[in-house]
């Protein structure tokens, strides 16, 4: 490893998970990078939940190795640096929000000085400010969620796993979080998002792993995962002799569609975003009429699909990465 | 061992908070009154009795006095006994229960070992269980001493084995959580319960009997779950000169109250039982998955 590149903080090799004879987890290879939001990604039962579970020392591994900010999750002394809002996120439900935030925080070695002045300001972050005196056993199943999202935050955590941290969310909540997010990764903190709200990782991953029967099919950035194509929706009024001749000379039209009279629209996967002038000069060229050019983020739905379902999908889209193999 | 006592310290204000303690204090309140009062009654008519048979007194520690000792050993025993369900009802869910719904996921995440929340939450739990059997034990008494001035010779080291008992059986209740769902866990540690109990049968029916195999089977028993052994050695201190005698004419024919003192091999087996019970559990929950 070079020294301007640091070194993962999350990285497994060949990790396994075994119960009862059938391997949840089946040699699976990760690498989460520091200050980046990792989003990862796969269908129900495809290990994903056990991955994070090992990776916070809660279950412990059949086989493999992992490493978690360079030591093992089973030490205290990582997990202290380490942020967790669970899937059933489940509190002493007796507790006020300020007991529960502030038993976390003394777990996490946070001084006491210093959790008078956290709490409030975490709380004020998720949006319960004022309701920290309010026992948790009257909140909503939002109201629980923040909490334990207010929990995840409150130690300063270096990496904060988020086990589907929207799921009792209203679209403002959703929203939020989003924005707890990002100010997380302006900090640098590495955030491990595992959600099934494909449009919510889309928006604030940098990078993404899809797992399936315990092995990660591929990771890498949206861009990397697309085979580094970036997808461009052009709408014309007609598709004029030789457009689409000119146009697979910039990339690979992907596809037509005539059927609404009067307009035609064109999908075209461009290997940078710099040949975008030259498709619109390509279209005035051609004396079509140019209505619309969105160079577009690849959908992350559709490579989610592609991937799990095992549909078949043109050689040119498939990023093999060194982590995309079978781990 | 900071960590530990932080879960200790959640383990105490759990009770309170859940209102255990509330609740137990009203009860334990209704409970020690309504036997005292019983006391007081059967005192009023031992001192009626003993005028109409022209009287001026009664000895405390003589024959006339048995039903007042006998109300002690039963009283005391009934604070044994609800010590015991106490201990196993408090602490059923120590561990299993946090993990069944949910709560465990959250702590362990955060920088405490596995050992240590075991140790937190078994101390929490003896801490609670202890102090509220050495209360209701001393309350009971000094309540029966209040009415009647008899008190049982050697109450301090008697209590001590009961609460001893309340150690361990809170201990193995412990033990239980971190393998078993707070149900099975339950069941289990009462049929264990139930085991030293039979111990004390078998062994009196066979001391009366005079069946060196069934005293054999008893002794083993009350190696295994030494509760109901510690409890027998704890009647034996409570009882006067007088009682002990009426005990050792009926060859120990009471399953309930001692004949004889408790080795102190017993007593140490006890403690390091335990202790081991702890270490075990701490041991196991460090191993499993969550």
């Amino acid at each position: 490893m070079s020294a301007t590149s640091p070194g993962p903080i999350i990285e497994t090799r060949e990790l396994r998970k075994v119960y009862k004879g059938r391997a949840v987890v089946d040699g699976l290879n990760l690498r989460v990078l520091p200050g980046e939001v990792f989003g990862f990604l796969g269908p129900n039962g495809a290990g994903k939940s056990t991955t994070v579970k090992m990776l916070l020392g809660l279950v412990l591994p059949s086989g493999g190795q992992v490493s978690v900010l360079g030591g093992s999750p089973a030490d205290p002394a990582v997990r202290a640096k380490l942020g967790f809002l669970p899937e059933q996120f489940r509190f002493q439900t007796w507790m006020t929000a300020e007991e529960f935030l502030n038993f976390h925080g003394r777990l996490a070695g946070v001084k006491a000085d210093e959790l008078r002045a956290r709490i409030p300001q975490v709380l004020k972050t998720v949006g319960l400010d004022g309701r920290g005196g309010e026992s948790l056993g009257g909140y909503s199943k939002g109201m629980l969620q923040r909490c334990g999202l207010a929990g995840a935050i409150l130690a300063r955590p270096e990496l904060v796993f988020l086990d589907e941290p929207t799921s009792a969310l209203d679209p403002i909540g959703r929203v939020e979080v989003r924005e707890i997010i990002e100010g997380l990764r302006a900090n640098g903190v590495a955030v491990f998002l595992n959600s099934h709200l494909l449009s919510e990782v889309e928006q604030v991953c940098d990078r993404v792993a899809f797992v399936k029967e315990g092995r990660v099919l591929q990771q890498g950035s949206m861009q990397e995962l697309m085979g580094g194509v970036i997808p461009v929706g052009i709408r014309v009024d007609a598709i004029k002799p030789g457009l689409l001749e000119a146009l697979a000379r910039l990339g690979e039209v992907r596809h037509t569609d005539t059927q609404t009279p009067g307009r035609a629209e064109i999908e075209l996967w461009l290997q940078s975003a710099d040949a975008v002038p030259a498709v619109a000069d390509a279209i005035h060229a051609s004396g079509a009429r140019l209505h619309a050019l969105t160079p577009r983020r690849p959908d992350l739905e559709t490579m989610f699909l592609d991937l799990i379902e095992d549909r078949p999908a043109p050689a040119s889209t498939i990023a093999v990465t060194p982590e995309a193999v079978r781990a | 061992m900071h960590n530990a006592l932080l879960i200790a310290e959640l383990s105490l204000r759990e009770a309170v908070r859940k209102r255990l303690v509330s609740v137990l204090l009203i009860l334990s309140v209704l409970f020690i009154g309504f036997y005292l009062y019983g006391i007081y009654r059967l005192e009023m008519n031992l001192n009626e009795r003993a005028l109409d048979a022209g009287l001026d007194d009664r000895s405390l520690n003589g024959l006339s006095n048995a039903p007042v000792m006998y109300s002690a050993m039963f009283g005391m025993y009934l604070v044994y006994f609800l010590g015991a369900l106490m201990s196993v009802l408090s602490t059923v869910g120590a561990v299993s229960g946090d993990i069944e719904n949910g709560v465990m996921q959250s702590v362990i995440a955060r920088p405490i070992s596995r050992a240590q929340l075991v140790l937190g939450r078994w101390i929490g739990f003896t801490v609670v269980n202890v102090v509220y059997v050495a209360l209701l034990g001393t309350a009971l008494l000094l309540g029966l001493y209040a009415i009647t001035g008899y008190l049982p010779p050697s109450p301090a080291p008697a209590l001590g084995l009961i609460l001893l008992s309340v150690t361990l059986l809170t201990a193995l209740t412990v033990l239980g959580s971190t393998l078993f769902t707070t149900l099975a866990n339950g069941i289990g540690v009462f049929v264990l319960y139930g085991a030293g109990f039979t111990g004390g049968i078998l062994t009196a029916i066979g001391t009366f009997s005079d069946s060196p195999t069934l005293v054999t089977l008893g002794r083993a028993a009350n190696v295994l779950m030494p509760t109901n052994a510690l409890w027998l050695g704890s009647s034996y201190l409570l009882q006067p000169p007088v009682l002990l005698e009426i005990s050792k004419a009926t060859r120990g024919a009471n399953p309930f109250f001692g004949s004889d003192p408790i080795s102190a091999g017993l007593v140490l087996w006890a403690a390091a039982l335990a202790a081991l019970a702890v270490a075990a559990a701490m041991w196991l929950f460090s191993r499993r998955d969550l």
